[in-house]
């Protein structure tokens, strides 16, 4: 008779191991015996015929225990695929519940996804270049297209001579690159093309592509040789996505002639499809060399201007250097440069020379760090959102699992074991979330795209990869798993936990009787999750609320201008050819025409427009000033027309205007701002004194004119002064606007400035014609953004608290209709049903937001870099959402009320 | 070469082993005893390998096995073929059978031509 040995629990193996070895050495010993040993000698013998026991004895065990996995592998692999497709037969007989997961499900995480391929590609993702972890920025990454002019070395970004020397000076880099702004760039592919092109161009150093370690694709990039002479190298680079569009993959493009701004140049390569430059958030679509920047802008001729800084230098560390080496080497570098170029009579140079070195793995960007911090806010409040969701998901399923009683117990009843149970259920979940995440993966391509175009708003889009790439992938799958056991676990916990005999009894009507315990723990736990939505959705309701706020605060304020009644124009005059005296003359002229546009009341111009563009900055000395930091001898100006300040619509504290006069007869005189006369001046009268600019040309303060806020609406005004836009200086304004002041609503007038100015100079490039108001709005399009999608999640988030809230209601109701049904016939009235009803579902409101308010107190810090004029704990703003929430509450819970009191006793007590 | 297991080549006692069991299921020990009577005592020289063997071919699927009572009423682990090994064991005879008359051929062969 032999016995079947069943589980073989991995405890017993060796014991049985050692029961078959002994068996076999006591059946030799007894052989021997027989054939006349004695038992000790037998035994010895038996043994020694055996071999190495420990040896044999090992290897079988090793083989048992792996035997035994085995077999639990493939019986984990059939439960598994049989619980799959149990799930799937039953998520298909309730198609319509399953669809309505899933799609919540994948709103959620697609959501969530969405943001973080956006947070992946600006603040995550390296640039697509060999080894990217050996680049070194070297300058303030975010200034990737600014310019200043200063006599004092400036370490943001540098000028060409200070680059060639660190490039001689930093043995421990491979190779440092430099690369600066193109502006105002026209690509004609042949002479007759109508159109050009306006690409976004770099102007980069020889070794730009070989220090990124980018080969072209077709053709060659640029090399040393491009970096020799000055206008030597008239060659270009493109990127894959110009050829395409504009070249029409032709494979003939290297070699071919193009004209870039009124010069020949020819295209030697273009670069392969992922490689769009080095710049997050602005693709580079056009690399000329260096040395070619004079002859694209012969009148603002950067390269050669000792006093112009623009190039931000990217490094490569050579092997074996780190990080820590190469940042003193090049401060070490960058001290020397500055000592160098200290000359006699000047003040000292500063102990202290900041430069910035940081890793430059992912690149120079502008946009990474507003951006940045909003779109880790975004995450927040979309995974905030996210738990919403699955909390509703979980509720849906402690519904079912109600109905579900009688299957579970049958199930139960007939061998399967709890866990069994739960990993069906499981399974079920798993199946909704896969679903959910692989059509959220579908949804969030999409929507990462339609987020950069409504962050765009119409000025030029910030270009991301938004590609599919294995981090955001990989996000999505974690997503997905966390979501399972967020919804899937307490419900499946629950439905498995069935009082078999009640359950089986129950029969089809399911456990909807007052009296079930599962069903009274069952709304229990529905009730709490309510509570926990409510909580969260206060959270989101609150953020949204904050920010709506502080955009109100921005644009509420006092912007020193008269904001509701300009139109700003920028053209390109330097591109047209005005220059000197012709400039003098066509700055008057034009003015005075779009003075005489019906609805005009006044017309001034300046190189830096407001809200538009560029800004100039120069360090100067004060007499009688003492400099106590580099930056104290640094501030903002502008190059003005007549009657500025007034045509502004701006505030003339003290002195007077600058006028038509002044520029006439070439005065050096000088309006100064608020700011600037309190930090030089202190209290003292600053008309009359002077500055020293620094090519020691003097100007006298004629006038002090109350803080305007010209280009940025949230933060401090700077100093700031303005001088007159003619015979200040020798070289001509590099950019002219025109600020028109119109008597009445500005937009309809926006067109007519466009004409005159066409019908002034047919040729003058026009860069935009726009009402200030559009500019700002412009200007804080991110916020908007955020403000709105915040808004959008809140009230979306308080909808599914809502729809919760009214099921549990409503469930809740039903389970009373029996004690409800007692009460009305006993003589209670149908209002005091209403206000039980209401005074349930307040009661979970409350829990929640008793939760809510410290979480959203903690949360709202997040927010304080975002606000802007009021803080974290603004209470119009928390009043506000909590009174949304109560109402909306108070909405859904009305409906279940309101059928509760409409219950006919008979009926109900009849039923239970 | 395989790795000699108790002296013989590793793939010559699976083989065996089968072979054993063809006839219905044994111990180990009683295995072990026709090998010895089956190859006269000839090949087999430590016999704790063959235990290797056995727990080997169990895990590869070609045996099973069970707890039984021997003859004298002691507790031992019996083997039996599977269905996977009863195919394992055609196939097994089927190569060697080659192999041997692949090597006696060779082995027997007069000297080459010359030319």
């Amino acid at each position: 008779m032999r016995r079947a040995v069943g589980n073989l629990g991995e405890r017993n193996i060796p014991r049985h191991v050692d029961e078959e070895l002994a068996f076999h050495i006591e059946m030799r010993t007894q052989h021997l015996i027989a054939r006349g040993m004695s038992p000790d000698a037998a035994r010895a013998e038996a043994l020694r015929q055996f071999g190495d026991l420990t040896a044999v004895r090992q290897a079988c065990i090793a083989n048992d225990e792996e035997r035994v996995r085995a077999t639990r592998r493939a019986g984990a692999m059939d439960e598994l695929k049989q619980n799959l497709v149990y799930a799937a037969r039953t998520l298909r007989r309730n198609a319509g519940f399953a669809t309505g997961v899933v799609l919540t499900l994948a709103v959620g995480i697609g959501a969530n996804v969405a943001i973080f391929t956006l947070v992946h590609a600006v603040l995550l993702r390296p640039l697509p270049v060999a080894n990217p972890e050996a680049l070194v920025a070297i300058g303030n990454p975010s200034w990737v297209n600014s310019v200043s002019h200063s006599t004092n070395v400036r370490t943001e970004t540098f000028n060409w001579e200070h680059y060639k020397t660190l490039r001689e000076r930093l043995p421990g880099f491979s190779g440092v690159l430099a690369s600066g702004r193109a502006d105002g760039i026209e690509l004609r592919a042949d002479a007759s093309a109508a159109e050009p092109d306006r690409p976004r161009t770099r102007f980069v150093s020889g070794n730009y592509f070989q220090v990124l370690g980018v080969p072209a694709a077709r053709g060659r990039a640029f090399t040393a040789g491009d970096d020799e002479g000055i206008g030597a190298s008239p060659v270009a680079v493109i990127s894959h996505a110009l050829w395409q569009r504009r070249f029409n993959a032709d494979p003939g493009v290297v070699g071919r002639d193009v004209v870039i701004n009124s010069s020949r140049f020819t295209i030697v390569g273009v670069m392969p499809e992922q490689f769009r430059g080095e710049i997050v958030g602005q693709n580079t679509d056009l690399w000329l060399p260096l040395t070619m920047q004079p002859v694209i802008h012969p009148r603002r001729p950067w390269l050669t201007e000792r006093e112009a800084y623009w190039l931000l230098l990217l490094g490569r560390r050579g092997p074996g250097v780190s990080f820590e080496q190469a940042k003193s080497q090049v401060e070490t570098a960058v001290r020397q440069i500055v000592t160098d170029a200290w000359t006699e009579g000047s003040p000292p140079p500063p102990n202290e020379i900041d430069v910035l070195v940081s890793d430059g793995a992912r690149g120079f960007s502008a946009v990474r760090g507003a951006s940045g911090t909003a779109l880790t806010t975004l995450l927040v409040g979309v995974g905030v959102l996210l738990l919403i969701i699955c909390a509703n998901v979980a509720n849906l399923l402690l519904a079912r699992a109600v109905a579900r009683g009688r299957e579970m117990s049958l199930r139960l009843a007939i061998g399967a074991g709890r866990g069994r149970l739960v990993r069906q259920l499981l399974s079920e979940s798993m199946l909704l979330a896969l679903a959910g995440a692989v059509i959220g993966l579908v949804l969030a391509r999409w929507g990462s795209r339609l987020l950069l175009v409504l962050h765009a708003d119409g000025a030029r889009a910030v270009t991301l990869d938004t590609g599919l790439v294995l981090p955001v992938v990989g996000f999505t799958a974690g997503l997905a798993v966390l979501t399972v056991v967020t919804f899937g676990l307490i419900p499946a916990w629950r439905t498995s936990r069935v009082d078999l005999a009640t359950a089986l009894r129950a029969g089809a009507r399911g456990t909807t009787g007052s009296g079930s315990a599962a069903a009274g723990v069952r709304n229990a736990l529905g009730r709490s999750l309510i509570a926990a939505q409510v909580a969260l959705s206060l959270v989101l309701l609150i953020g949204a609320a904050l920010l709506v706020r502080s955009l109100q605060s921005v644009h509420n304020q006092d912007m020193g201008l008269d904001r509701d009644h300009l139109i700003i124009a920028d053209v390109d005059a330097t591109t047209r050819g005005y220059a000197g005296e012709r400039l003098a003359v066509m700055m008057k002229e034009l003015a005075d025409r779009l003075h005489r546009i019906g609805g005009v009341t006044a017309v001034t111009y300046s190189e830096n427009g407001i809200f538009s563009g560029t800004e100039s900055a120069t360090t100067f000395q004060v007499p009688g000033f003492i400099a106590k930091a580099d930056e104290d001898t640094l501030a903002a100006y502008d190059r003005i027309g007549p009657g500025y300040v007034t045509a502004i619509g701006g505030r003339l504290l003290r002195g007077r205007e600058i006028t038509q006069d002044d520029l006439d007869r070439r005065v050096r005189v000088a309006l100064v701002n608020q700011t600037m006369a309190r930090f030089y001046f202190g209290d003292t009268d600053p008309i009359g004194r002077a500055i020293q600019l620094d090519d020691s040309v003097s100007v006298q303060i004629v006038g002090v004119i109350d803080d305007v806020k010209d280009h940025e609406l949230k933060g401090e005004v700077g100093r700031r002064f303005y001088v007159p836009i003619v015979g200040n200086a020798d070289n001509d304004p590099s950019a002219l606007s025109f600020e028109v002041r119109t008597a009445g609503d500005p937009a309809p007038i926006v067109e007519k400035v466009r004409q005159t100015i066409i019908e002034f100079d047919a040729q003058l490039p026009i860069e935009r014609v726009s009402t200030l108001s559009q500019l700002m709005r412009q200007s804080v399009r991110e916020d908007r953004l955020l403000a709105r999608l915040a808004s959008g999640f809140g009230l979306l988030a308080l909808l599914l608290a809502a729809i919760g809230l009214y099921g549990v209601m409503t469930y809740a109701v039903s389970r009373r209709t029996g004690e409800i049904g007692l009460r009305l016939a006993l003589g209670a009235q149908r209002t005091s049903v209403i206000r039980m009803v209401l005074g349930d579902s307040l009661r979970i409101v409350l829990i929640g937001i008793l939760i809510g308010v410290p979480l959203a107190l903690g949360a709202s810090r997040l927010l304080r870099n975002q606000l802007y004029g009021i803080s974290a704990t603004n209470p119009s703003a928390f009043a506000v959402a909590l009174g949304v929430l109560v109402v909306s509450a108070i909405a859904a819970a009305l409906v279940p009320a309101w059928r509760a009191s409409r219950v006919e006793p008979l009926l109900a007590l009849r039923q239970d | 070469m395989l790795e000699p297991e108790g002296g013989l080549l590793r793939g010559t006692l699976d083989v065996l082993i089968l072979k054993a069991l063809s006839w219905g299921p044994r111990h180990g020990y009683a295995v072990a005893e026709w090998v010895r009577t089956a190859t006269d005592d000839h090949l087999l020289v430590e016999e704790g390998p063959l235990y290797t063997a056995l727990h080997r071919l169990e895990r590869k699927g070609w045996l099973t096995s069970e707890w039984g009572y021997s003859e004298n009423n002691r507790k031992a682990r019996y083997y039996q073929l599977s269905r996977a090994g009863r195919q394992q064991l055609r196939t097994e005879m089927t190569s060697w059978q080659r192999y041997v008359d692949a090597v006696t051929r060779a082995l027997s062969m007069p000297a080459p031509a010359r030319g």
